[in-house]
């Protein structure tokens, strides 16, 4: 019995050690050689587009992976697929860890991974334009005293709009008989429509000349080539158009009255009644992203250093206001 | 002694001084490239060799470059416009998002348009030669050139070899190494700029033009999806430079040379050497295929909807093919206008030696992308400018109804109808971001495999294979 034992156990034995050797003179199958072209994974999202059914959620993967056969995806959301492009549409906003096995049919396989983050996009709105000194407060200049003109002169095209105040409100004045305007140059959305507001008083109707008060918004796309519009927010610092504090984009009133520059022109009337009448009137930016609001008194003599003057009465503004329309 | 020293130098001397008159001589019984160019008429010359280069050989050599002649195949047909009649062959490879390395018609037309840049490359080698007055002028052409190639290559192939010079057969450090496209884009914009800045009008429109170099520009910003009022302006520019809609759709094909076209590739009818065949090919067994650029099932669909609300495009855009009744054919390039007799093949002249225009840029193209720079990547508009832009094509159409309001879908549909089989389509879903989920679908539909990598072609395998390694091929493939 012990002999059989024995026996057995040195079969057992011969089987263990020769099964090694027998592997050696088996033909190559599979690994039994290195891969030559090991799998390599790539992939890329695209979010989806719109808002009605959150398809902002839902993102694209493609996948750009090499010498693979099978794939195997993680959203990290708890999602998977084994699709070669499949969508996913994610939980809601969030960072994800996107992950993509590619394997071939030898068993290589090949990860890559990549941070997906899911932002709702924002819905495209016009914001409103930035208007400064829109009240026409005495603020400082960046020459001479304060004024209700403040953020407003450009010397290129007329004279300084004065101050002057109505129930204590500071307001601005376009004088009888002279050049006086205001200007100021702000960024828009392009194509987009936008509302301006104003407040207008035309002194008692006196004399041969009546003053009206033209109000232009004047293109971005008119300004002199090479400049570069520069939004200032303090008072202080703006160019007031003249060589010791710097130019604006127009320069002249000829370019102010090239029709091809102008994107809305309204004149208004002496209504004759001295009270302050709303305004209203909107425009569209067109094809640009920067416009200026111009406005100055007319009707008197072409006179002068600008070649137009106020006529006989004196015209003020209380403020001015410039919304986007909701469309 | 002394003797021998001095008949020594002597000899040093004379070696010198003789070499290169003596083993290089201009040859004096045949023309080279390196001195050729010695006037302005020759550059000129080499200018026309541009446009020759972009028309492409009429001829069935699989040898030939047919560059224009051949592009429906990797653009139109890879969309879900068209389709081969039969279904088999290389051709049946674009139907079925199936394109293999080794399709000869992608080899051919990689071949071709890169020779066409090294045409271009050689008119800017060589400016030398032209008048201080021209230079300008000569540079942008060859510029605009090269840019519509690369612009036309690099969304059709990816990153791509950049070559902005006359390169040799040793420069395979150019030739086979792939640049990422933003480099390939840096230089089509900077050539387009060149050509808006120094091309006027003047040219006709078979040649390079300051408005086309401006639309072929904008194009290329709405593809980047940046620089929209840029677009917009140039766009604007040439809605004031004289182009019109023609008043009959039909005749934007048919009256050549209208004031519609702002850059179409030239043909003569009838000529060996400077007509095209595709008009023929796209028959029923009047080209050397059985047919090719059929009308698919989906666009027919589209299209005859629209006809059925009022659209007079479907009828001058396709018609059922009269042999094959099933079968739809597309007719905005009958040969020389002729329709083929009762059979829709039977011509007194030959169909294979065709001269219609191939048109690369139209107005309507303008104003419909005029409403794609005022939409800025965004979903809608409802701008007034976007509004006149896209009634006008929608009213030479016939389609009357007012529109208050242009969605990006919309905006898609009207260029797919307006610029049916005009080699747009798989542009424009690519640019609009909606290739993945259109062609998917259609794929799904008519039972083929698409998958986001299909939207590129193969590098040919040839050129792989001269590369040496150096080229790697496009994932998927």
């Amino acid at each position: 019995m012990k002999n059989i034992i024995y026996k057995m156990i040195a079969v057992l034995l011969i089987f263990t050690v020769s099964c090694d050797d027998l592997e050696k003179y088996q033909l190559p199958e599979a690994n039994s050689i290195p891969d030559e072209t090991p799998p390599v994974a790539s992939f890329s999202a695209i979010q989806g587009e719109g808002f009605e059914f959150e398809e902002w959620t839902l993102y694209q993967f493609t996948n750009g992976s090499t010498s693979a056969t099978m794939y195997s995806w993680n959203f990290g959301d708890g999602n998977t697929s084994t699709d070669f492009e499949p969508t996913n549409m994610f939980p809601g906003e969030g960072t994800y860890t996107v992950s993509l096995t590619a394997t071939d049919n030898l068993g290589v396989s090949s990860t890559s991974t990549q941070e997906v983050v899911v932002v709702e996009p924002e819905a495209p709105a016009v914001p409103d334009p930035v208007i400064v000194n829109g009240e026409f407060v005495k603020l400082p200049k960046s020459s001479g005293s304060d004024c209700a003109c403040s953020g407003w002169i450009n010397r290129d095209l007329g004279e300084q709009g004065e101050s002057s105040t109505a129930s204590g409100l500071d307001v601005v004045k376009f004088d009888n008989n002279e050049p006086d305007h205001i200007y100021q140059e702000f960024e828009v959305v392009p194509n987009a429509d936008y509302l301006v507001e104003t407040s207008i008083r035309h002194s008692t109707t006196d004399g041969t000349m009546p003053s009206s008060l033209e109000i232009r918004v004047l293109a971005g796309s008119g300004y002199e080539a090479g400049y570069t519009p520069v939004y200032y927010t303090d008072t202080a610092v703006m160019p007031q158009g003249n060589s010791s504090t710097g130019y604006w984009g127009y320069r002249s009133i000829a370019q102010v009255e090239n029709a091809d520059n102008n994107l809305k022109i309204q004149v208004l009337d002496n209504p004759g009644n001295d009270d302050y009448n709303n305004v209203v009137f909107s425009f569209n930016s067109g094809a640009n992203d920067s416009v200026v609001l111009f406005m100055r008194g007319i009707g008197g003599d072409s006179s002068g250093n600008y070649g137009y003057n106020s006529g006989n009465e004196e015209i003020r503004s209380a403020y001015v206001i410039i919304t986007a329309v909701e469309n | 002694m002394k003797n021998i020293k001095y008949i020594k130098f002597l000899f040093l001397f004379t070696i010198f001084f003789t070499c290169e008159d003596f083993l290089e001589p201009a040859p004096t019984s045949v023309v080279s490239s390196a001195d050729f160019f010695t006037n302005e008429d020759q550059l000129l010359a080499a200018i026309a060799n541009m446009y020759d280069g972009l028309q492409g050989a009429n001829d069935t050599s699989s040898n030939s470059n047919h560059a224009t002649q051949i592009e429906f195949y990797v653009t139109e047909m890879r969309s879900d416009n068209t389709r081969s009649k039969s279904g088999e062959g290389e051709a049946a490879q674009f139907d079925d998002f199936n394109v293999q390395p080794t399709n000869g018609l992608v080899a051919d037309h990689y071949r071709s348009f890169f020779n066409v840049i090294f045409r271009a490359n050689t008119v800017l080698a060589n400016l030398g030669v032209a008048s201080d007055e021209n230079r300008p002028k000569f540079e942008a052409e060859a510029k605009f050139i090269r840019a519509y190639v690369y612009f036309n290559l690099v969304r059709l192939y990816g990153d791509l070899p950049l070559v902005d010079r006359v390169i040799g057969i040793d420069d395979t450090d150019i030739s086979y190494t792939r640049r990422p496209t933003a480099d390939i884009y840096d230089l089509i914009v900077s050539d387009l700029l060149a050509g808006v800045e120094n091309l006027d009008n003047s040219n006709g429109r078979n040649r390079a033009s300051k408005a086309a170099a401006q639309a072929l520009l904008a194009k290329v910003y709405l593809t980047r999806g940046q620089n929209y009022l840029d677009a917009q302006n140039l766009l604007e520019d040439v809605m004031n430079s004289g182009y019109m809609l023609e008043p009959n759709y039909e005749d934007v094909f048919f009256n050549e040379d209208n004031s519609e076209v702002i850059f179409a590739i030239g043909y003569q009818s009838g000529q060996a050497a400077d007509s095209q065949n595709f008009s023929a090919e796209w028959l029923n067994g009047v080209g050397r295929t059985v047919g090719v650029n059929y009308v698919t099932d989906d666009a027919k669909a589209v299209m005859l909807e629209s006809e059925s609300a009022g659209d007079i495009r479907t009828g001058v855009s396709m018609r059922e093919d009269l042999i094959q009744p099933t079968q739809t054919q597309v007719t905005k390039y009958l040969p020389d206008g002729d329709p083929g007799g009762a059979d829709g093949k039977t011509f007194t002249f030959d169909a294979r030696l065709a001269g219609n225009d191939w048109i690369v840029l139209r107005y309507s193209d303008v104003l419909l992308m005029h409403v794609e720079a005022i939409m800025a990547g965004g979903q809608e508009t409802n701008a007034a400018s976007a509004l006149s832009s896209f009634q006008a094509v929608r009213d030479r159409a016939g389609l009357t109804d007012a529109v208050t309001n242009i969605t990006k879908d919309e905006l898609l549909l009207e260029r797919r109808i307006e610029l049916a089989f005009e080699n747009q389509r798989l542009y424009d879903l690519v640019r609009f971001g909606k290739a993945i989920e259109v062609l998917g679908a259609f794929a799904l539909a008519n039972g083929t495999n698409f998958s986001s990598n299909d939207l590129l072609l193969p590098f040919p395998q040839s050129e792989i294979g001269l590369s040496n390694g150096l080229l790697n091929q496009n994932p998927g493939y």
